[in-house]
């Protein structure tokens, strides 16, 4: 049994559109992503009509036990299709976790398998007016009774637990970690639509900031917005007939689940065995190497994720991603330069794919990177979320 | 009033024996009949033989684990933990099964001395209404 994927390159993304970035929208979540889904749409030279495939992965905010009214709180395929009113052949959300390479592969088999011709995913993240995390719950069910009533809730609290066995364990320091931060900031100040437009900071910036759950600061998390983007994807015989460059979809990899776990309380050996499985398969599906792929955009939405994803492709070895940071001082992988979700805002792995489709397709304006072909983009943790390969050819 | 207490456990089917230990001040953990595998959270089916009918029964443990890592809470996410802050959770291998882990309150406090690998034993906090859930302290040594 082969895990190579026979659909490689036979799939592209053709348009896209990216709202602003905003703590706050003036527009309802439903009404941003519509104005967004209707922009990609004509960026792909298409019509609403045209499109007969809509996908996306709708899942948080819910951490903090908000509301998940569909076009207000969350916007789900089915809501854009009904309010677009097409005539949708294929629907289909993603659930679970690395939810944009969850729908990206959704869509890429749909349309390999003839279910829809133009596919719309779009991604549309609110940010709840009480605090992201924030719950003020007073009984724990189901899986909340195993860390509620001991005080442990919040992502940012889970990943404390994996991010300080690595400090713990290796030579590597919040200092370095501040470079990272800094240089995602840095790239996102760069970015028209980001939150951060214009804001870089510091090193003092960031040591003298706010600790949330040790050492998680809160500038070792993305920034709650409210934002939308959106893809079209087709088939790469079709896409020869539209105006942008195509970006095809190479391969694709997604996490395993591994042991039963407390909140993202994992351990750092559960997150390096999850994630080289991952890894392997991406490997296997692309029929690629690292040294093929020249734009790695790695997810961020928690900093120390940047160093999973690094060992996890195998860019260093175990404990050793702040080390090859330190050492890359020509930074020539630009693995930082979508910005990431700490330089635009919580778009939970839309910079990274926007990314690799504006600088594979020529798209990227002033930041235009010259000679990237291959690009990776990643979401979520290694071991939990998922990556795709895009191309900006057929090989 | 909403917000201001500590968040109780809601028992359930699959946790009712975990419960009922800790309120009598003992550790259990569910295990498989079949194989012997420790499962925490409790499952509806055992995740090492599958064994059907599933044969899951609380054992007790003896409350001994080592610190698998740690984190000084700094921000209460919970509102009833506000006035706790800072405090110290710690996730906990018990030693039966290293693979089995527990989050609790390392009850020694952000100014202890915590180190990867540290032991430490179970100790109980209690709830309004009898339930009581478990914590952590140190005991010294380094396993
Ligand atoms: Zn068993």
């Amino acid at each position: 049994m082969s895990g190579r994927f026979t659909g490689r390159n036979e799939v592209a993304i053709v348009g896209y559109a990216q709202s602003p970035i905003e703590r706050h929208s003036r527009l309802t979540l439903g009404a941003l992503t519509i104005e967004t889904c209707l922009q990609a749409i004509a960026d792909a030279g298409l019509q609403p009509e045209q499109i007969d495939g809509f996908t996306t992965g709708s899942i948080l905010p819910a951490a903090g036990g908000h509301g998940s009214v569909d076009g207000v709180d969350i916007v789900t395929a089915n809501w854009v299709a009904e309010t677009l009113g097409t005539h949708a052949r294929w629907l289909c959300g993603f659930q679970g976790y690395g939810q944009l390479p969850g729908s990206v592969i959704l869509a890429t088999e749909a349309i390999l398998a003839g279910s829809a011709d133009y596919v719309l995913l779009h991604r549309a993240l609110s940010n709840p007016r009480r605090g992201y995390h924030q719950n003020p719950m007073t009984s724990a069910a189901g899986g909340a009774q195993w860390v509620a009533p001991q005080g442990f809730w919040g992502a940012p609290s889970g990943i404390a637990f994996s991010y300080n066995e690595y400090l713990q364990r290796s030579d590597a320091t919040r200092d370095d970690m501040a470079d990272v931060v800094v240089g995602l900031r840095a790239n996102g100040a760069e970015i028209p639509w980001s939150y951060w437009h214009g804001q870089p900071i510091t090193v003092e910036d960031y040591m003298s900031a706010r600790m949330i759950a040790d050492p998680v600061c809160i500038l070792d998390c993305d920034i709650p917005i409210d934002g939308a983007a959106a893809f079209v994807l087709t088939s790469a015989e079709r896409a020869a007939d539209l105006p942008n460059a195509p970006v095809y979809v190479s391969g694709f990899a997604q996490g395993n689940p591994t042991a039963a776990s407390l909140g993202m309380a994992w351990s750092l050996d559960d997150v390096r065995e999850g994630s080289a499985r991952t890894a392997e398969m991406l490997w296997e599906h692309t029929g690629l190497t690292r040294d093929d792929i020249d734009h790695p955009q790695l997810y961020d939405g928690f900093s120390p994720f940047i160093w999973y994803w690094l060992e996890a492709l195998g860019y260093c070895g175990p404990g050793e991603a702040a080390q090859f940071l330190r050492d890359d001082s020509s930074k020539r992988l630009d693995i930082l330069h979508s910005g990431g979700a700490l330089g635009n805002g919580r778009m939970h792995g839309v910079p990274q794919m926007l990314e690799c489709y504006l600088q594979l397709s020529g798209r990227a304006g002033p930041r235009q990177l010259d000679g990237k072909r291959v690009g990776l983009a990643c979401h979520s943790s290694a071991n939990f979320g998922g990556v795709v390969v895009y191309s900006a050819e057929r090989f | 009033m909403e917000g201001d207490s500590k968040p109780v456990p809601v028992v359930d089917a699959q946790s009712e024996g975990f419960w009922r230990a800790t309120a009598e001040g003992r550790l259990a953990v569910q295990r498989c009949q079949d194989c012997g595998h420790f499962s925490h959270p409790p499952t509806t089916i055992c995740n090492a033989c599958h064994s059907v009918p599933p044969s899951l029964e609380f054992e007790p443990v003896s409350g001994r684990g080592t610190i698998g890592s740690w984190t000084v809470m700094r921000q209460a996410f919970l509102p009833g933990f506000a006035a706790d802050l800072p405090f110290v959770l710690a996730r906990v291998k018990v030693v039966e099964q290293e693979d089995v882990a527990l989050i609790g309150r390392l009850v020694d406090g952000p100014t202890a001395a915590i180190e990867l690998g540290a032991a430490v034993e179970v100790v109980f906090e209690s709830l309004p209404g009898g339930a009581a859930v478990p914590a952590f302290r140190l005991v010294g040594a380094r396993s």
